[in-house]
């Protein structure tokens, strides 16, 4: 790209070709004030803060709108710019009805910092007391009309970033308004995915989050810290709001990012709730029905007892693989490698280990079988195979709609409860996920049979799984037609490893490949799925085969425990629960509560379904009393006489598939 | 030469402006050293004389309301908008989204804590209210804005010291606030 060189208030600033002033001027450390703009968003002109002056032209110039050319000469603070910014500042507050003394947002809000930046003192146009709707019919956003200064933030990020398109705007002049679904009050929007982005991006206090609004404004909070999600694979980046010593608000980061720093309705509702649980401060020992407080050396000392005291296989450790690198590393120093135990394993492991056999043949072509999430976004055919990703990973959700209506990718579904993305699939094919591996086998070779240009008939494959001969030959054309498909892999399928197998064949035929590996996104289930696929994860289920004497269940308590889990644990005659929260029925399980450190008060590495390595930072300090997972395995260890083997640690990120051969040179798989 | 006069009125709004001004604390001493408080609600002396400095808190709701507000610029040389109320309207501008009477019977009937078995508004004997609360500077000219609900002490104190040396005064960004 070629480079430019302008002038911008004196200063010789460098860019290149195609940048706007305002981002040429950004790059080169000088300030132009924005509202309406927010890198990443599609910059719309829309505030007229950004204004600048140029030399050769009369007019004022939105700078984050108009392109950068060599030699311009730019100024960006005249008294002109300041005097016009102000009035435009004072028509925003005569307009509307920004009373600053009863706002919630009052000190955190962009127009008020602006409005006293420019030393707007009083506002010399009538205030207009126009009446505006306050939209609380949704439980965790609210809309006040009033405050919005229409600069549609909230409705590129809906559209452009989360892919929902629910808001949009009606009316014209003064009386325009932010609508979701065309008219609907936010509470009954059906397009909402409850996100929370468009109150994340609103400068003012027109879309605020109810449940921040008392815990904290951002400039109330004492510390900031950046961390990871770890509820799903993708590891969304957060930012936590911490005031006295409480996670009160959580918010995605970059919204240059290929996610705009959206966070899901996960990230962004059950972290900071989840403070708000009942801790479990102290080792509690059960006593007939109920608990007894003990010492950590006597609750330790029972533990170790019991595991010395029963066989081997009738041992049990189950780890959250919603935990740390270093921490299921700890574990499995202690359960796998120190003990020796065969019954190992993460929860969900039936999802990790289908993902794991199903990839292993492509694996071992050392072609790493999965891609990075965000290059959805590049794609221009999106398969899903047994999957929700609304469910399963929200953000990939977004990545998949935006995808489809912003990128006019198609969307092929095989799935058997039908399209998880209802009008906006091209090509719905129900197939049970049972059935899959030997759909997803005949359909594999139509693909290369068109690729090849030979002529196929879909009739005998439509009638063996009862589907529309017409509907399956327009997913093969269209597929074998995509310049760049993806698949993304749902739990169901991954249930089944051949389907999985199935799958990274569809890929490799229809030249599925980026540059980081095949283009394959299994929706692992948990924030560090692809972390404990070498660490904790057994080789085989185990649970429900038999009853176990000791049963180690390790929980975030984040997340629900699954019936098969809780079944197991009522079954086993003694059970250890090591878990931060007295969440229910969990706890009921437990013979001995062990408190844990709660994911916000425990560093780590998380390894991503973007496929990198993130760090989780410690966000809050933990008391004295809660000690970490790897004291506690150590005070285990002891105990039982085992030496930990610390070189057991889990691989970095990047080993968990090596990539030592091209992606476009992966072989199909016989199944 | 005899020490500048300063009035000030309190208009429709709550005390917290002129609690903001006795918050200046101790200093308040070495400014009647350099003034003279005349008519306020804290001397409580009714009538306004001719002063340098008039300040107006609260905005304007009614009829005497806005007779004060002319009264006290007739009588003044620099007129201080004292707060939001006065600046913007502030948090009696609530009251602009409905008409006069629906406001008189959400005040004096609906609102869920008022006991008025009679459903008596007062009226005839009270100042006619105005269709809307207005900022001061929409019924008289104001030389010097001090938002804030209520403005610090420390930019009320700042105000006075400014206007003392002589300055018209414009409150600093690092000073001002709306809230």
């Amino acid at each position: 790209m070629s480079q430019i060189t302008l002038t911008i208030d004196g200063k010789i600033c460098n860019g290149s070709a195609g940048q706007t002033i305002l981002e040429v001027a950004r790059a080169n450390d000088i300030y132009i004030p924005t509202l309406c703009y927010l890198e990443g968003l599609s910059p719309i002109g829309a505030c007229r803060m950004c204004v600048v002056e140029v030399e050769g032209n009369a007019k004022l110039l939105t700078s984050c709108t108009t392109p950068a050319n060599d030699g311009m000469v730019v100024h960006t603070a005249t008294d002109k710019l300041k005097a016009y910014r102000k009035e435009i500042l004072e028509l925003m507050f005569a307009g509307r009805n920004h009373f600053c003394m009863f706002c919630s947002q009052s000190g955190d809000c962009e127009l008020q910092r602006l409005a006293i930046e420019h030393e707007m003192d009083s506002v010399r146009y009538p205030f207009l007391y126009a009446p505006f709707h306050n939209d609380t019919s949704k439980e965790t956003i609210q809309m006040d009309h009033n405050r919005c200064i229409l600069c549609l933030r909230c409705i590129r990020v809906c559209s452009e970033k989360v892919g929902a398109h629910t808001l949009d705007l009606e009316k014209r002049g003064w009386n325009t308004n932010v609508v979701a679904d065309l008219g609907q009050l936010l509470g009954q929007s059906e397009s909402c995915v409850d996100c929370g982005a468009c109150a994340q991006v609103c400068p003012t206090g027109a879309i605020t989050i109810r449940d921040f609004v008392y815990r904290g404004r951002r400039n109330d909070c004492d510390d900031v810290v950046e961390s990871v999600c770890p509820l799903c694979s993708m590891g969304c980046k957060i930012k936590a709001y911490v005031r006295t010593g409480s996670v009160t608000r959580v918010e995605g980061t970059e919204t240059s990012s290929p996610d705009g720093g959206q966070l899901c309705f996960k990230g962004r509702w059950e972290l900071p709730k989840s403070t708000e649980r009942d801790r479990v401060a102290v080792p509690m020992i059960r006593e007939g029905s109920s608990f007894r407080e003990a010492s950590w050396d006597e609750a330790l000392d029972l533990v170790a007892s019991k595991i010395k005291g029963a066989a081997k296989d009738k041992v049990g450790a189950l780890v959250s693989d919603l935990s740390s690198n270093e921490d299921l590393s700890s574990y499995a120093a202690l359960f796998r490698y120190g003990l020796g135990l065969g019954k190992y394993d993460v929860f969900n492991g039936d999802v990790s280990r289908g993902f794991l056999k199903g990839m292993e043949p492509v694996a071992m072509q050392k072609v790493r079988p999965f891609t990075a999430a965000h290059n959805i976004l590049e794609s221009d055919v999106i398969m899903t195979v047994g999957a929700d990703p609304q469910e399963e990973a929200p953000v990939v959700a977004s990545y998949v709609r935006v995808g489809a209506i912003k990128n006019g990718a198609s969307i092929i579904n095989v799935s058997g409860d039908g399209a998880p993305f209802p009008g906006v699939t091209d090509s719905d094919l129900r197939v049970d996920e049972s059935d899959m591996e030997s759909f997803l086998g005949g359909f594999c070779a139509m693909v290369a049979d068109v690729k090849s240009g030979k002529d196929i008939d879909t009739s005998e494959l439509a009638d063996r799984f009862d589907l529309d001969a017409a509907s399956v030959c327009e997913a093969v054309k269209l597929l074998a037609g995509a310049k760049k498909p993806v698949f993304v892999v749902g739990k169901k399928a991954a249930k089944f490893p051949k389907a999985v197998t199935a799958v990274t064949n569809v890929a490799i035929v229809s030249g599925g490949t980026f540059d980081d590996g095949l283009a394959v996104v299994p929706l692992m289930t948990s924030g560090n799925s692809l972390g404990a696929l070498h660490a904790m994860l057994g080789q085989e289920s185990w649970l429900g085969e038999g009853d176990l004497d000791v049963l180690f269940v390790s929980s975030t308590g984040l997340v629900d425990e699954d019936p098969e889990t809780l079944d197991a644990m009522a079954k086993s005659r003694f059970t250890v629960a090591h878990t931060p929260f007295m969440v229910h029925p969990l706890v009921n399980m437990a013979d001995v509560i062990l408190p844990a450190q709660a994911w916000f008060e425990v560093g780590g590495h998380y390894c991503s379904l973007e496929g990198e390595s993130r760090k989780a930072e410690v966000i809050v300090k933990p008391g004295d009393e809660r000690i970490g997972v790897d004291e506690v395995v150590s005070g285990l260890a002891d105990r039982l006489g085992v030496t930990l083997d610390r070189s057991c640690s889990v691989g970095p990120c990047e080993s968990v598939f090596l990539s030592d051969v091209a992606p476009d040179k992966a072989k199909t798989v016989e199944l | 030469m005899s020490k500048p006069k300063v009035a000030t009125v309190w208009l429709e709004a709550c005390a917290g402006c002129h609690m903001s001004f006795l918050d200046i604390d101790e200093r308040i001493v070495d400014l009647l050293d350099k003034v003279e408080l005349t008519s306020c609600p804290i001397t409580d002396i009714k009538e306004i004389p001719k002063v340098t400095v008039g300040v107006i808190s609260g905005a304007l709701g009614n009829d005497e309301e806005v007779h004060i507000a002319r009264d006290i610029r007739e009588k003044c040389d620099i007129l201080i908008a004292w707060g939001d109320c006065a600046v913007m309207g502030g948090i009696n501008a609530m009251r602009n989204f409905m008409k006069p009477e629906e406001a008189l019977e959400v005040g004096y009937k609906d609102t869920l804590s008022t006991v008025n078995p009679d459903g008596v508004i007062p009226g005839e004997d009270l100042p006619k209210l105005l269709p809307m609360a207005i900022p001061i500077d929409d019924e008289v000219k104001v030389d010097v804005y001090i938002p804030g609900c209520p403005p610090d002490a420390d930019t009320i104190l700042y105000v006075f010291q400014e206007i003392l040396e002589g300055r018209i005064p414009t409150v600093p960004v690092d000073m001002m606030r709306y809230d």
